[in-house]
Protein backbone atom coordinates (compact mmCIF):
# COMPACT_ATOMS: atom_id res chain seq x y z
CA UNK A 1 0.00 0.00 0.00
CA UNK A 2 0.77 3.04 -0.88
CA UNK A 3 -0.02 4.64 2.78
CA UNK A 4 2.38 2.10 4.13
CA UNK A 5 5.32 3.33 2.57
CA UNK A 6 4.26 6.68 3.67
CA UNK A 7 4.23 5.75 7.04
CA UNK A 8 7.35 4.11 6.74
CA UNK A 9 9.36 7.16 5.29
CA UNK A 10 7.48 9.60 8.35
CA UNK A 11 8.48 6.80 11.33
CA UNK A 12 12.30 6.23 10.17
CA UNK A 13 13.40 8.71 7.52
CA UNK A 14 15.04 10.57 11.13
CA UNK A 15 16.50 7.69 11.73
CA UNK A 16 18.05 6.22 8.54
CA UNK A 17 19.88 9.42 8.18
CA UNK A 18 20.77 9.54 11.69
CA UNK A 19 22.42 5.85 11.14
CA UNK A 20 23.76 6.78 7.43
CA UNK A 21 25.61 10.22 8.61
CA UNK A 22 26.90 7.90 11.42
CA UNK A 23 27.76 5.78 8.86
CA UNK A 24 29.55 7.58 6.38
CA UNK A 25 30.75 10.97 8.43
CA UNK A 26 28.98 12.80 5.33
CA UNK A 27 25.78 14.27 5.81
CA UNK A 28 25.01 14.98 2.18
CA UNK A 29 26.23 11.96 1.09
CA UNK A 30 23.83 10.31 3.54
CA UNK A 31 21.09 12.15 2.62
CA UNK A 32 21.95 11.46 -1.13
CA UNK A 33 22.10 7.63 -0.19
CA UNK A 34 19.18 7.18 1.69
CA UNK A 35 17.33 9.69 -0.78
CA UNK A 36 18.00 7.35 -3.63
CA UNK A 37 17.40 3.58 -1.81
CA UNK A 38 14.08 4.96 -0.60
CA UNK A 39 12.92 5.71 -4.36
CA UNK A 40 14.04 2.44 -5.08
CA UNK A 41 12.27 0.64 -1.72
CA UNK A 42 8.63 2.45 -2.92
CA UNK A 43 8.62 0.86 -6.40
CA UNK A 44 9.05 -2.59 -4.22
CA UNK A 45 7.36 -2.16 -1.26
CA UNK A 46 4.29 -4.41 -1.85
CA UNK A 47 7.80 -7.20 -1.33
CA UNK A 48 9.43 -4.97 1.37
CA UNK A 49 6.88 -4.62 2.97
CA UNK A 50 6.05 -8.48 3.32
CA UNK A 51 8.94 -9.31 4.91
CA UNK A 52 9.51 -9.89 8.77
CA UNK A 53 11.85 -6.48 8.82
CA UNK A 54 11.23 -3.59 6.59
CA UNK A 55 13.49 -1.44 8.64
CA UNK A 56 16.06 -3.45 8.80
CA UNK A 57 16.10 -4.86 4.61
CA UNK A 58 16.02 -0.98 4.11
CA UNK A 59 19.23 -0.31 6.37
CA UNK A 60 20.72 -3.58 4.34
CA UNK A 61 20.14 -1.55 1.35
CA UNK A 62 21.37 1.74 2.84
CA UNK A 63 24.76 0.45 4.26
CA UNK A 64 24.94 -1.75 0.62
CA UNK A 65 25.21 1.81 -1.03
CA UNK A 66 27.69 3.57 0.63
CA UNK A 67 29.96 0.31 1.15
CA UNK A 68 29.55 -0.45 -2.59
CA UNK A 69 31.25 2.99 -3.76
CA UNK A 70 34.72 2.86 -4.22
CA UNK A 71 37.42 3.52 -1.23
CA UNK A 72 39.54 5.48 -2.51
CA UNK A 73 37.16 8.38 -2.70
CA UNK A 74 35.17 7.90 0.11
CA UNK A 75 38.02 8.07 2.19
CA UNK A 76 39.60 10.67 0.65
CA UNK A 77 35.94 12.84 1.04
CA UNK A 78 36.36 11.96 4.86
CA UNK A 79 39.96 13.22 5.90
CA UNK A 80 39.28 16.29 4.44
CA UNK A 81 35.99 17.37 6.10
CA UNK A 82 37.41 16.02 9.42
CA UNK A 83 40.56 18.54 8.50
CA UNK A 84 37.95 21.38 8.65
CA UNK A 85 36.65 19.75 11.70
CA UNK A 86 40.21 19.80 13.40
CA UNK A 87 40.13 23.91 12.80
CA UNK A 88 36.84 24.78 14.17
CA UNK A 89 37.34 22.42 17.46
CA UNK A 90 40.85 23.21 19.48
CA UNK A 91 40.74 21.21 22.20
CA UNK A 92 40.27 23.88 25.29
CA UNK A 93 39.32 24.60 29.02
CA UNK A 94 38.93 21.58 31.46
CA UNK A 95 35.45 21.94 31.44
CA UNK A 96 35.55 20.83 27.67
CA UNK A 97 38.35 18.40 27.37
CA UNK A 98 35.23 15.61 27.18
CA UNK A 99 33.87 16.84 24.24
CA UNK A 100 37.10 17.68 22.63
CA UNK A 101 38.04 13.91 23.58
CA UNK A 102 34.75 13.02 21.90
CA UNK A 103 35.82 14.85 18.72
CA UNK A 104 39.05 13.34 18.34
CA UNK A 105 37.27 9.64 18.99
CA UNK A 106 34.73 10.92 16.29
CA UNK A 107 38.18 11.72 13.55
CA UNK A 108 39.41 8.50 14.29
CA UNK A 109 36.19 6.63 13.76
CA UNK A 110 36.01 8.44 10.38
CA UNK A 111 39.39 7.19 9.59
CA UNK A 112 38.75 3.73 10.08
CA UNK A 113 37.58 1.06 6.93
CA UNK A 114 34.05 1.59 6.05
CA UNK A 115 32.93 -1.88 6.75
CA UNK A 116 34.80 -1.55 10.24
CA UNK A 117 32.56 1.87 10.80
CA UNK A 118 29.60 0.39 9.78
CA UNK A 119 29.89 -2.64 12.31
CA UNK A 120 30.93 0.26 14.75
CA UNK A 121 28.11 2.06 14.12
CA UNK A 122 25.46 -0.65 14.09
CA UNK A 123 26.72 -1.75 17.69
CA UNK A 124 27.15 1.34 19.50
CA UNK A 125 24.18 3.69 18.30
CA UNK A 126 21.88 1.29 16.57
CA UNK A 127 22.50 -1.09 19.57
CA UNK A 128 22.50 -4.07 16.91
CA UNK A 129 23.11 -7.73 17.89
CA UNK A 130 26.11 -9.32 15.84
CA UNK A 131 23.48 -11.87 14.02
CA UNK A 132 21.05 -7.75 12.83
CA UNK A 133 24.77 -6.33 12.21
CA UNK A 134 25.94 -9.81 9.85
CA UNK A 135 22.34 -9.60 8.31
CA UNK A 136 22.70 -5.99 7.50
CA UNK A 137 26.16 -6.14 6.29
CA UNK A 138 25.80 -9.66 4.20
CA UNK A 139 28.74 -11.43 6.26
CA UNK A 140 29.05 -13.72 9.15
CA UNK A 141 28.56 -13.27 12.98
CA UNK A 142 32.26 -14.20 13.04
CA UNK A 143 33.62 -11.35 10.46
CA UNK A 144 31.30 -8.73 12.40
CA UNK A 145 33.45 -9.63 15.53
CA UNK A 146 36.17 -9.31 14.01
CA UNK A 147 35.57 -6.38 12.02
CA UNK A 148 34.56 -4.63 15.66
CA UNK A 149 37.40 -6.01 17.54
CA UNK A 150 40.15 -4.47 14.76
CA UNK A 151 38.17 -1.61 15.03
CA UNK A 152 38.88 -1.24 18.55
CA UNK A 153 42.05 -1.89 18.73
CA UNK A 154 43.09 0.83 15.96
CA UNK A 155 41.08 3.17 18.00
CA UNK A 156 43.02 2.21 21.36
CA UNK A 157 46.18 1.87 19.41
CA UNK A 158 45.59 5.42 17.92
CA UNK A 159 44.66 7.13 21.12
CA UNK A 160 47.78 9.17 21.36
CA UNK A 161 48.56 9.90 18.01
CA UNK A 162 47.43 12.80 16.91
CA UNK A 163 45.09 12.80 13.85
CA UNK A 164 47.72 15.00 11.81
CA UNK A 165 49.97 12.22 11.77
CA UNK A 166 47.79 9.76 11.21
CA UNK A 167 46.04 11.05 8.01
CA UNK B 1 30.75 -0.74 29.46
CA UNK B 2 34.02 0.48 28.74
CA UNK B 3 34.96 4.45 29.18
CA UNK B 4 36.15 3.63 25.61
CA UNK B 5 33.27 2.12 24.38
CA UNK B 6 31.16 5.24 26.21
CA UNK B 7 33.28 7.61 24.31
CA UNK B 8 32.25 5.70 21.14
CA UNK B 9 29.37 6.14 21.06
CA UNK B 10 29.21 9.61 22.56
CA UNK B 11 31.30 10.14 19.40
CA UNK B 12 28.91 8.45 16.95
CA UNK B 13 25.86 9.80 17.78
CA UNK B 14 27.75 13.36 17.58
CA UNK B 15 28.10 12.09 14.08
CA UNK B 16 24.62 11.35 13.82
CA UNK B 17 23.29 14.61 15.21
CA UNK B 18 25.00 16.03 11.82
CA UNK B 19 22.26 14.14 10.16
CA UNK B 20 20.14 16.59 7.24
CA UNK B 21 16.75 17.54 8.96
CA UNK B 22 14.00 14.79 8.02
CA UNK B 23 11.19 17.59 6.94
CA UNK B 24 13.51 19.14 4.76
CA UNK B 25 14.94 15.68 2.85
CA UNK B 26 10.92 14.65 3.18
CA UNK B 27 10.40 17.77 0.80
CA UNK B 28 13.34 17.12 -1.60
CA UNK B 29 11.57 13.06 -1.88
CA UNK B 30 8.37 14.42 -2.65
CA UNK B 31 9.93 16.80 -5.54
CA UNK B 32 12.19 13.78 -6.71
CA UNK B 33 8.88 11.61 -7.27
CA UNK B 34 6.73 13.95 -9.77
CA UNK B 35 9.82 15.07 -11.54
CA UNK B 36 10.28 10.92 -12.10
CA UNK B 37 7.21 10.86 -13.61
CA UNK B 38 7.81 13.95 -16.35
CA UNK B 39 11.06 12.95 -17.37
CA UNK B 40 10.92 8.78 -18.00
CA UNK B 41 9.01 8.66 -20.74
CA UNK B 42 11.37 10.09 -22.79
CA UNK B 43 14.47 9.26 -21.57
CA UNK B 44 13.83 6.14 -21.58
CA UNK B 45 13.04 6.03 -24.85
CA UNK B 46 16.48 7.94 -25.79
CA UNK B 47 18.58 5.31 -23.57
CA UNK B 48 16.87 2.21 -24.85
CA UNK B 49 17.79 3.34 -28.67
CA UNK B 50 20.69 4.22 -28.06
CA UNK B 51 21.59 0.87 -25.65
CA UNK B 52 19.73 -1.18 -28.66
CA UNK B 53 22.10 0.52 -31.48
CA UNK B 54 25.50 -0.60 -29.56
CA UNK B 55 23.71 -4.05 -28.81
CA UNK B 56 23.43 -4.42 -32.70
CA UNK B 57 26.54 -2.86 -33.74
CA UNK B 58 28.75 -4.61 -31.39
CA UNK B 59 28.23 -7.99 -32.35
CA UNK B 60 28.60 -6.42 -36.44
CA UNK B 61 31.63 -5.27 -35.72
CA UNK B 62 32.92 -7.99 -33.81
CA UNK B 63 31.92 -10.86 -35.97
CA UNK B 64 33.82 -9.07 -38.95
CA UNK B 65 37.29 -10.15 -37.78
CA UNK B 66 36.33 -12.92 -35.36
CA UNK B 67 34.53 -15.00 -37.74
CA UNK B 68 36.24 -18.00 -39.46
CA UNK B 69 37.22 -16.42 -43.23
CA UNK B 70 36.91 -19.87 -44.91
CA UNK B 71 32.97 -20.03 -44.14
CA UNK B 72 32.11 -16.04 -44.18
CA UNK B 73 32.08 -16.28 -47.61
CA UNK B 74 30.22 -19.33 -48.77
CA UNK B 75 28.56 -19.88 -45.77
CA UNK B 76 26.44 -16.54 -45.12
CA UNK B 77 22.62 -17.22 -45.28
CA UNK B 78 20.36 -14.07 -45.63
CA UNK B 79 19.32 -12.96 -42.15
CA UNK B 80 15.60 -14.44 -41.63
CA UNK B 81 13.55 -11.63 -39.81
CA UNK B 82 14.06 -11.74 -36.13
CA UNK B 83 12.22 -10.58 -33.18
CA UNK B 84 14.93 -9.45 -29.72
CA UNK B 85 14.30 -8.59 -26.84
CA UNK B 86 16.91 -6.41 -24.99
CA UNK B 87 17.13 -5.76 -21.45
CA UNK B 88 19.73 -3.30 -19.88
CA UNK B 89 19.94 -3.59 -16.10
CA UNK B 90 21.02 -1.52 -13.36
CA UNK B 91 23.13 -2.61 -10.58
CA UNK B 92 20.25 -4.00 -8.55
CA UNK B 93 18.75 -6.37 -11.38
CA UNK B 94 16.06 -3.94 -11.74
CA UNK B 95 15.33 -3.92 -15.83
CA UNK B 96 15.95 0.10 -16.29
CA UNK B 97 15.58 -0.55 -20.65
CA UNK B 98 13.34 -2.49 -22.04
CA UNK B 99 13.30 -2.83 -25.85
CA UNK B 100 11.90 -5.24 -28.77
CA UNK B 101 13.71 -5.00 -31.53
CA UNK B 102 13.07 -6.37 -35.34
CA UNK B 103 16.07 -6.99 -37.26
CA UNK B 104 15.69 -7.61 -40.82
CA UNK B 105 18.54 -7.72 -43.59
CA UNK B 106 17.49 -4.24 -44.54
CA UNK B 107 16.78 -2.78 -41.24
CA UNK B 108 16.22 -2.87 -37.54
CA UNK B 109 13.73 -1.27 -35.78
CA UNK B 110 13.43 -0.77 -31.71
CA UNK B 111 10.34 0.00 -29.83
CA UNK B 112 11.09 1.08 -26.72
CA UNK B 113 8.89 -0.22 -23.20
CA UNK B 114 9.39 2.15 -20.55
CA UNK B 115 10.16 1.01 -17.19
CA UNK B 116 6.95 1.86 -15.24
CA UNK B 117 4.72 0.77 -17.92
CA UNK B 118 1.72 -0.91 -15.80
CA UNK B 119 1.88 -4.56 -17.73
CA UNK B 120 -0.22 -7.59 -16.95
CA UNK B 121 2.25 -10.48 -16.20
CA UNK B 122 0.58 -13.65 -17.62
CA UNK B 123 -0.73 -15.74 -14.49
CA UNK B 124 0.36 -13.38 -12.22
CA UNK B 125 -1.30 -10.00 -12.08
CA UNK B 126 -0.23 -6.69 -12.97
CA UNK B 127 3.02 -4.96 -11.94
CA UNK B 128 5.24 -2.23 -13.55
CA UNK B 129 7.43 -4.10 -16.37
CA UNK B 130 10.72 -3.15 -14.63
CA UNK B 131 9.89 -5.59 -11.52
CA UNK B 132 8.77 -8.59 -13.85
CA UNK B 133 12.34 -9.21 -14.53
CA UNK B 134 13.45 -8.42 -10.94
CA UNK B 135 11.36 -10.74 -9.20
CA UNK B 136 11.51 -13.62 -11.55
CA UNK B 137 15.28 -12.73 -11.34
CA UNK B 138 14.98 -13.27 -7.56
CA UNK B 139 13.77 -16.63 -7.76
CA UNK B 140 15.57 -18.17 -11.17
CA UNK B 141 18.55 -16.01 -12.32
CA UNK B 142 18.78 -14.10 -15.66
CA UNK B 143 16.88 -17.18 -17.91
CA UNK B 144 14.04 -16.78 -15.47
CA UNK B 145 14.06 -13.12 -15.46
CA UNK B 146 14.39 -12.77 -19.31
CA UNK B 147 11.56 -15.68 -19.84
CA UNK B 148 8.75 -14.19 -17.36
CA UNK B 149 9.84 -10.37 -18.78
CA UNK B 150 9.45 -12.32 -22.82
CA UNK B 151 6.07 -14.03 -21.86
CA UNK B 152 4.92 -10.12 -20.57
CA UNK B 153 6.29 -8.18 -23.62
CA UNK B 154 4.79 -10.50 -25.83
CA UNK B 155 1.19 -10.45 -24.38
CA UNK B 156 1.69 -6.99 -24.62
CA UNK B 157 3.04 -6.31 -28.34
CA UNK B 158 1.57 -9.49 -29.58
CA UNK B 159 4.36 -10.03 -30.92
CA UNK B 160 6.67 -13.19 -30.63
CA UNK B 161 10.02 -13.03 -29.10
CA UNK B 162 12.76 -15.30 -30.83
CA UNK B 163 16.03 -14.04 -28.93
CA UNK B 164 16.99 -12.11 -26.05
CA UNK B 165 19.93 -9.95 -24.80
CA UNK B 166 21.05 -8.98 -21.33
CA UNK B 167 23.57 -6.57 -20.45
CA UNK B 168 24.54 -4.46 -17.03
CA UNK B 169 25.23 -1.53 -16.85
CA UNK B 170 28.87 -2.12 -15.38
CA UNK B 171 29.68 -2.97 -18.71
CA UNK B 172 29.68 0.24 -19.94
CA UNK B 173 33.04 0.55 -17.97
CA UNK B 174 34.44 -2.47 -19.48
CA UNK B 175 33.26 -1.74 -23.15
CA UNK B 176 35.10 2.14 -22.90
CA UNK B 177 38.04 0.65 -21.68
CA UNK B 178 38.11 -1.88 -24.69
CA UNK B 179 37.20 0.22 -27.54
CA UNK B 180 40.64 2.73 -25.69
CA UNK B 181 38.11 5.51 -24.52
CA UNK B 182 35.29 6.88 -25.43
CA UNK B 183 34.83 10.63 -26.46
CA UNK B 184 32.02 12.61 -25.06
CA UNK B 185 31.57 16.03 -24.07
CA UNK B 186 29.96 18.75 -21.47
CA UNK B 187 28.05 22.21 -21.80
CA UNK B 188 29.22 23.07 -18.30
CA UNK B 189 31.80 21.26 -15.55
CA UNK B 190 30.02 19.01 -12.52
CA UNK B 191 30.76 17.30 -9.80
CA UNK B 192 28.98 14.47 -7.90
CA UNK B 193 29.42 14.51 -3.84
CA UNK B 194 28.43 11.57 -4.17
CA UNK B 195 31.45 9.88 -6.36
CA UNK B 196 33.66 12.48 -6.01
CA UNK B 197 34.01 12.57 -9.83
CA UNK B 198 34.73 15.89 -11.38
CA UNK B 199 33.64 16.62 -14.84
CA UNK B 200 35.26 19.50 -17.04
CA UNK B 201 33.63 21.45 -19.03
CA UNK B 202 34.13 20.54 -22.77
CA UNK B 203 35.34 17.33 -24.92
CA UNK B 204 37.30 14.96 -23.01
CA UNK B 205 37.62 10.86 -23.05
CA UNK B 206 36.34 8.65 -20.52
CA UNK B 207 37.10 4.83 -19.84
CA UNK B 208 36.54 2.69 -17.16
CA UNK B 209 35.56 3.84 -13.48
CA UNK B 210 35.09 7.32 -15.01
CA UNK B 211 32.88 6.07 -17.75
CA UNK B 212 30.98 4.30 -15.42
CA UNK B 213 30.87 7.68 -12.74
CA UNK B 214 29.50 9.33 -16.41
CA UNK B 215 26.84 7.38 -17.18
CA UNK B 216 25.81 6.78 -13.49
CA UNK B 217 26.01 10.45 -12.24
CA UNK B 218 22.82 11.33 -11.23
CA UNK B 219 23.74 14.30 -8.08
CA UNK B 220 24.56 17.54 -9.14
CA UNK B 221 22.90 18.38 -12.40
CA UNK B 222 20.38 19.93 -12.95
CA UNK B 223 17.44 17.35 -14.40
CA UNK B 224 18.84 14.17 -12.21
CA UNK B 225 17.83 11.45 -14.16
CA UNK B 226 16.80 13.17 -17.12
CA UNK B 227 20.26 14.05 -17.48
CA UNK B 228 21.49 10.89 -16.61
CA UNK B 229 19.82 9.44 -19.56
CA UNK B 230 21.18 12.07 -22.10
CA UNK B 231 24.74 10.93 -20.78
CA UNK B 232 23.96 7.62 -21.27
CA UNK B 233 22.82 8.58 -24.79
CA UNK B 234 25.50 10.61 -25.61
CA UNK B 235 27.83 7.95 -24.06
CA UNK B 236 26.30 5.41 -25.68
CA UNK B 237 26.48 6.96 -29.49
CA UNK B 238 30.32 7.95 -28.97
CA UNK B 239 30.64 3.96 -28.26
CA UNK B 240 29.03 3.33 -31.23
CA UNK B 241 30.69 5.33 -33.22
CA UNK B 242 34.05 4.25 -31.63
CA UNK B 243 33.29 0.96 -32.88
CA UNK B 244 32.37 1.70 -36.67
CA UNK B 245 35.78 3.37 -36.80
CA UNK B 246 37.98 1.95 -39.54
CA UNK B 247 40.98 2.84 -36.75
CA UNK B 248 39.31 0.32 -34.39
CA UNK B 249 38.10 -2.31 -36.74
CA UNK B 250 41.87 -2.62 -38.14
CA UNK B 251 43.04 -2.95 -34.58
CA UNK B 252 43.19 -7.18 -34.31
CA UNK B 253 44.25 -7.10 -30.56
CA UNK B 254 41.65 -4.46 -29.66
CA UNK B 255 38.64 -5.84 -31.50
CA UNK B 256 39.66 -9.68 -29.61
CA UNK B 257 39.46 -7.40 -26.42
CA UNK B 258 36.14 -6.30 -27.05
CA UNK B 259 34.76 -9.68 -27.98
CA UNK B 260 35.53 -11.04 -24.74
CA UNK B 261 34.14 -8.20 -23.07
CA UNK B 262 31.07 -8.57 -24.78
CA UNK B 263 31.20 -12.51 -24.14
CA UNK B 264 31.12 -11.97 -20.35
CA UNK B 265 29.04 -9.24 -19.84
CA UNK B 266 26.10 -10.03 -22.48
CA UNK B 267 23.87 -12.87 -21.89
CA UNK B 268 21.69 -14.37 -24.60
CA UNK B 269 19.54 -17.67 -24.62
CA UNK B 270 21.47 -20.64 -25.45
CA UNK B 271 19.67 -21.31 -28.79
CA UNK B 272 20.74 -17.87 -29.98
CA UNK B 273 23.86 -18.26 -32.83
CA UNK B 274 25.01 -14.80 -32.52
CA UNK B 275 28.14 -15.02 -34.87
CA UNK B 276 25.16 -16.06 -37.62
CA UNK B 277 23.16 -12.95 -36.14
CA UNK B 278 26.06 -11.06 -36.60
CA UNK B 279 27.47 -11.96 -39.97
CA UNK B 280 23.85 -11.83 -41.25
CA UNK B 281 23.77 -7.96 -40.97
CA UNK B 282 26.02 -5.54 -42.19
CA UNK B 283 27.64 -2.47 -41.08
CA UNK B 284 25.79 1.11 -41.51
CA UNK B 285 22.13 -1.23 -41.56
CA UNK B 286 19.97 1.64 -40.74
CA UNK B 287 17.92 1.82 -37.03
CA UNK B 288 14.61 3.42 -36.32
CA UNK B 289 13.23 3.41 -32.70
CA UNK B 290 10.20 4.92 -31.12
CA UNK B 291 8.00 4.12 -28.00
CA UNK B 292 5.07 2.02 -27.03
CA UNK B 293 2.00 5.19 -26.49
CA UNK B 294 1.31 4.82 -22.67
CA UNK B 295 -0.74 7.18 -20.25
CA UNK B 296 0.64 8.51 -16.52
CA UNK B 297 -1.61 6.78 -14.10
CA UNK B 298 -1.44 6.01 -10.16
CA UNK B 299 -1.52 2.67 -8.90
CA UNK B 300 -1.31 1.90 -4.85
CA UNK B 301 2.79 1.25 -6.10
CA UNK B 302 3.18 4.55 -7.17
CA UNK B 303 3.05 6.49 -10.36
CA UNK B 304 3.22 4.01 -13.40
CA UNK B 305 2.37 4.48 -17.16
CA UNK B 306 -0.92 2.70 -18.77
CA UNK B 307 -0.69 1.35 -22.35
CA UNK B 308 -4.22 0.54 -24.26
CA UNK B 309 -3.00 -2.89 -25.05
CA UNK B 310 -5.06 -3.01 -28.62
CA UNK B 311 -3.56 0.24 -29.37
CA UNK B 312 0.24 -0.96 -28.32
CA UNK B 313 -0.42 -3.62 -30.65
CA UNK B 314 -1.26 -2.14 -33.83
CA UNK B 315 1.41 0.19 -33.21
CA UNK B 316 4.35 -2.09 -33.24
CA UNK B 317 2.56 -3.80 -35.66
CA UNK B 318 2.70 -1.17 -38.14
CA UNK B 319 6.07 -0.09 -36.92
CA UNK B 320 7.63 -3.54 -37.76
CA UNK B 321 5.76 -3.97 -40.81
CA UNK B 322 7.06 -0.37 -42.51
CA UNK B 323 10.71 -0.86 -43.40
CA UNK B 324 12.24 1.69 -45.73
CA UNK B 325 15.54 1.73 -46.55
CA UNK B 326 17.61 4.55 -46.10
CA UNK B 327 20.47 5.99 -43.81
CA UNK B 328 20.42 5.21 -40.13
CA UNK B 329 18.33 8.02 -37.95
CA UNK B 330 20.37 8.19 -34.98
CA UNK B 331 23.45 10.32 -35.51
CA UNK B 332 26.61 9.86 -33.04
CA UNK B 333 28.41 13.01 -34.22
CA UNK B 334 27.42 16.52 -34.03
CA UNK B 335 27.83 18.83 -37.34
CA UNK B 336 30.89 19.21 -36.92
CA UNK B 337 32.19 16.53 -36.11
CA UNK B 338 32.79 15.99 -32.66
CA UNK B 339 31.00 14.21 -29.54
CA UNK B 340 27.19 16.41 -29.13
CA UNK B 341 27.69 17.99 -25.73
CA UNK B 342 25.02 17.40 -22.62
CA UNK B 343 24.85 18.55 -19.29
Amino acid sequence: MRDGFDEFVADRLDRLLRYATAMTCDKHLANDIVQDVLLRARERWARIAAMDAPYLYVKRMVTNEYLSWRRRRAARDVSASHAALDEVAPPVADHAVRHAERDAMRRRIAMLPRRQRAALVLRYYEDSTDAEIAAVLGCTESTVRSHISRALKTLRVNENTPVEVLR
Amino acid sequence: MTDREMLIREAIAAEADEAVDAREVMAQLHRRRARRRTGSLLAVAALTAAAAAVAVVVPMTVSRDAAPPATSSTAVTPLAPQNVLLVGLDEYQHADSVALARVTPTGVAVVSLPRDTWVEVPGQGSDRLTLVYTNAHDSGGVAAGAQALTRTVEALTGVTVDHYAVVEMSAFAKLADAVGGVEVCLNAATKDLRTGADFPAGQQVVSGDRALDFVRQRYGLVQGDLDRVRRQQAFLSALGAKLLDRSFLDDTAKVTGLLGVVRSSVQTDDGWDLLAFARGLTAGTPIRATTIPVEPGEEPAGHVLRPDPAAVRQFVGTFFADQPAGPSSGTATAPGGGPVCVD
